[in-house]
């Protein structure tokens, strides 16, 4: 186990690096000046080649990807080339609980309303409950995210008033603060996802409700609370946590379209904003926290495999 | 509720005519423009003196400030306390509130609450000492001394000293800290007399020195900076929580997510500020503003130009009030003279000559087929005004109003189509298909401008939205064939000439292939003669007359296809009193702002 999670985090490693570099040239790539955009108002051609010239922009692409792999190997992600020109990384540590917050909590939400609607679509298979569940799933997959967070604004903010509308408050305000700024962006997130997992279990507990050792357990007289959430759910669970894992990976980096919404900066918005502003050390660094979060729940959805089917062991 | 400034000459009050024309009425070579050395020293300039600089600096065309019948507005409610939530529009975060980095007019309406200059204007744009106690000015008009006040301090309790003046104007002087370097180009030295008293030395008089290079805000230049929070803070924190001697000190600046302002206890006006803290949020999106107003969560909107779209909404809540006001500033669709269909290699030729070019005809053509009422009324819901030159209606004494009846770019769709036709395209046919470049945030209103031009002329205009760093790039290198750009918070006729129409203006192809691109969107040689020298002299009614001139040129000989004058729109709870003196355009402070 231990040289498995050895070889899989220096896979990890050798990922992410790819996608970093990767990332490190296709943004440089991308047409659109950053310094231009900065002097667009305040400076002359000299200014902006002068400017240009102090952040290292004007160095050939592998020079700057040298220094960038050295700052990095020190732990120096480097600076946002706007405004105040703030360290990568403390905007990183800025975006990430608000992100964390997010994903979580609408993670735990789709995880509540997908389980029991699954396992009962799946129980209750043609019945009424099974058709009100899968009219339910498809409508929350097509509901567009931002949309649904429009609608959720328009409801509980401004028209019933019991929910604030923008903004994110961290945990250290309190509890309900928190909690109460993330509650419409939550279910703006959470509904599609819960959408998909729901349909998941669905298909999952149906192929293992009709596996034969389940109707011996079920011929043996087990009692169907024990027969589903003891025989048929952990077999189930196997395609439902990898979806789960890539669920909660996207949610991460995903949500930038609510974040925008709710007016909340985390991970996503502010990746998305670096590569508006071509902000190159932004973009790169976000990117490489991303790459960490996708390569690590991977990692996470693995392990737990095991955990959850003891047939499954990595020695 | 709307609250609507007048802006058209049949609205001003006699009164206040009397006193534009009084503005004017001084020795156009006199370097103290008619006033006496004791009417232009200081703490406060009187309203008179203030009007005669306005007039001189070419500002005055704020007269729709002016206290009286015209700004008559009910005074604030003098209830102190409580935290102001305001939404900052169309922006995802606050990048810097460094007034050696700000460059854009959000980030210095937040950064005019906690830092000072050693003058503000007021509502009524008479330049008041903020923190300069009194000044004098020299009977050439060169060297002015400024008596700063005693006991201020920074909101980390460092003192305020002439140290601190020395320090901002060598850390604005120097272009590798400071983009505002050209602001301070007309000052020579700045000399330390005591620790509380400065002088300094320009080049050539300036009217509006007091009430642009010193002014805290819209300047930036001379906004004072604590050298001490400087040093132990380092510019990138300095930038997100300046330290400064202002009504309100910055708590917490979480980066996109709010700036929060608590009441500055020291601060040297113990009346103000009457708020105990400001929490502002950035929100990009139209709809969660709107929201964010309507349900509550926010009392006051900021930052960017608010959404067309959402202004008669707000009109129609009785919840909210909304003040609109003019804005100075100016739209346009520029067209590539480098383009095969529209290209024009000489615009020095006389105006009759030109338009035997096939390429004039067809960017003449393009500049008359813009109906500007229709696309104000479309894009901008009616609030605007159809613009044919750079400088704006906000100007006044400068502003051209014949011009509208007279530029050749006056609307007329017929002559548009015959001028089509004659460069070799009847009703469209055959002319290739332009992009119009835009950004995102402007699409909608480029969209309503490609059909007009479509419906109009039979022409394709496909726009194309880019990304402010490319869109730049772009237009830089004169990588364009119609772009939809213009300016904000020009006061002055530099700002429209100078700024934009002159050949070595900085947005005229600043990065283009010089072989290949002698010039960039335009260039003429009067233009570039007559914007030099109105920049340069003193007698008015020939700077006016240049202006005029200058601004005529670059209409008729279509530098741009000039597109509309935008509106300054102001939405706050009724819960909250701005009071008419805090009403400057452009700006948010909100020192004298109450809750109720």
């Amino acid at each position: 186990m231990t040289r498995y999670l050895l070889r899989r985090t220096f896979g990890a490693v050798i990922v992410m690096w790819a996608v970093a570099t990767l990332v490190f040239f296709m943004i440089r790539l991308v047409p659109g000046d950053p310094i231009g955009a900065i002097l667009f108002d305040a400076g002359d051609a000299q200014a902006v080649e002068d400017l240009r010239r102090s952040m290292g922009l004007d160095q050939a692409v592998w020079v700057q990807y040298g220094l960038w792999f050295w700052n990095l190997f020190q732990g120096d992600l480097g600076a946002s080339i706007y405004g105040s020109r703030v360290p990568v990384s403390q905007l990183l540590a800025e975006a990430l609980p608000r992100t964390l917050s997010l994903a979580f909590l609408s993670f735990l939400l789709a995880v509540a309303i997908a389980v029991p609607a699954g396992l009962i679509a799946a129980t209750k298979r043609n019945s009424g409950w099974d058709t009100s569940v899968t009219f339910v799933a498809f409508l929350g997959l097509s509901m567009p995210d931002f949309w649904l967070g429009i609608l959720l604004i328009i409801l509980f903010a401004a028209t019933l008033q019991w929910l604030p509308a923008v903004g994110y408050m961290p945990l250290s305000e309190g509890f309900w603060p928190w909690l109460e700024h993330l509650i419409l962006p939550s279910i703006a997130v959470g509904t599609a996802f819960s959408a998909i997992i729901a349909r998941m279990i669905r298909s999952a507990m149906l192929e293992v409700l009709n596996t034969d050792y389940m109707r011996v357990a079920r011929s043996k007289g087990l009692p169907t609370r024990v027969l589903i959430l003891r025989h048929a759910l952990p077999n189930a669970l196997i395609p439902v946590i990898t979806v789960i894992g890539i669920a909660f990976a996207l949610l991460m980096a995903g949500a930038v379209v609510v974040e925008n919404v709710f007016a909340i900066k985390g991970l996503g918005r502010m990746l998305i904003q670096g590569i508006l502003h071509r902000d190159y050390p932004v973009v790169q660094g976000a990117i490489l926290v991303v790459s960490a979060i996708f390569v690590f729940s991977n990692l996470l959805v693995d392990l737990l495999y095991s955990a959850v089917d003891p047939r499954i062991r990595y020695d | 509720m709307v609250r609507k400034t007048p802006s058209t000459e049949s609205q001003i009050d006699e009164g206040v005519a009397r006193e534009l024309r009084e503005a004017y009425d001084f020795d156009r070579r006199d370097p103290l423009f008619g006033l006496s050395r004791a009417q232009l020293s200081g703490p406060r300039l009187e309203r008179r003196s203030v009007l005669r600089l306005l007039a001189a600096a070419g500002t005055l065309g704020a007269w729709h400030l002016l206290p009286g019948p015209l700004g008559a507005v009910a005074p604030a409610k003098a209830q102190s306390g409580g935290t102001l939530r305001c939404g900052w529009s169309g922006v995802g975060e606050i990048v810097t509130l460094d007034p050696a980095q700000i460059n854009q007019v959000l980030q210095f309406q937040i950064a005019s609450n906690v830092l000072s200059g050693l003058t503000h204007i007021n509502a009524q744009l008479i330049a008041e000492g903020d923190l300069a106690e009194s000044w004098e000015v020299s009977e050439d008009g060169l060297a002015w001394t400024f008596k700063l006040r005693e006991g201020v301090t920074f909101h980390n309790g460092d003192p305020f000293t002439a140290d601190d003046v020395l320090f901002t104007y060598a850390r604005s002087k120097d272009p590798q800290q400071s983009i505002h370097s050209r602001t301070l180009s007309n000052v020579q030295a700045l000399d330390k007399l005591d620790d509380h008293r400065v002088r300094f030395t320009l080049a050539q008089p300036q009217a509006s020195f007091l009430v642009k290079t010193l002014e805290r805000s819209s300047g930036r230049a001379m906004t004072i900076v604590s050298r001490g929070a400087l040093e132990s803070m380092g510019t990138s924190d300095y930038g997100l929580r300046p330290v400064g001697t202002g009504p309100f000190r910055v708590v917490r600046h979480q980066l996109g997510q709010s700036v929060f302002l608590e009441r500055f206890e020291d601060y040297y006006d113990p009346e103000r500020p009457k708020l105990d803290a400001v929490e502002i949020l950035p929100i990009l999106d139209a709809e969660p503003l709107a929201a964010a107003m309507e349900a509550g969560d926010i009392q006051l909107i900021g930052g960017n130009p608010v959404a067309g779209e959402l202004v008669d909404r707000f009109v129609e809540n009785p919840d909210l009030v909304v003040d609109e006001t003019p804005l100075p500033g100016f739209q346009s669709v520029w067209i590539n003279p480098w383009h095969e269909a529209m290209k024009v290699t000489d615009f020095d030729k006389p105006l009759e000559e030109l338009m035997q070019e096939p390429g004039f005809k067809v960017r003449m053509a393009l500049a008359k087929a813009l109906d500007r009422e229709t696309y104000i009324a479309q894009a901008h819901f009616g609030r605007g005004t159809p613009a044919f030159g750079s400088v704006n209606p906000a100007m006044g004494y400068y502003f051209d109003g014949e011009l509208a009846e007279q530029s050749s770019q006056t609307y007329d769709v017929e002559a548009a189509q015959a001028l089509l036709a004659e460069a070799g395209y009847p009703g469209g046919e055959g002319f290739p298909k332009l992009r119009l470049l835009t950004m995102p945030v402007n699409r909608r209103e480029s969209l309503v401008v490609a059909n007009i031009l479509g419906r109009n002329l039979g022409i394709e205009v496909e726009v194309q939205t880019k990304d402010f760093p490319v869109l730049i790039e772009d237009f830089d290198r004169m990588d364009w064939d119609l772009v939809r750009l213009g300016s904000g918070g020009d006061y002055d006729p530099d700002d429209a000439l100078q700024d934009w129409m002159s050949t070595a203006s900085k947005f005229n192809g600043r990065l283009r292939d010089t072989a290949v691109h002698p010039f960039g969107f335009f260039s003429e040689a009067r233009v570039d003669e007559l914007s030099a020298e109105q920049s340069a002299t003193a007698d008015l009614d020939q700077r006016r007359e240049m202006v005029v001139e200058a601004n005529r040129i670059t209409s008729d000989k279509v530098a741009s296809a000039f597109l509309y004058h935008p509106s300054d729109v102001l939405v706050h709870a009724r819960s909250v009193t701005f009071p008419a003196e805090s009403r400057i355009p452009g700006l948010v402070d909100l020192d004298r702002v109450t809750l109720s």
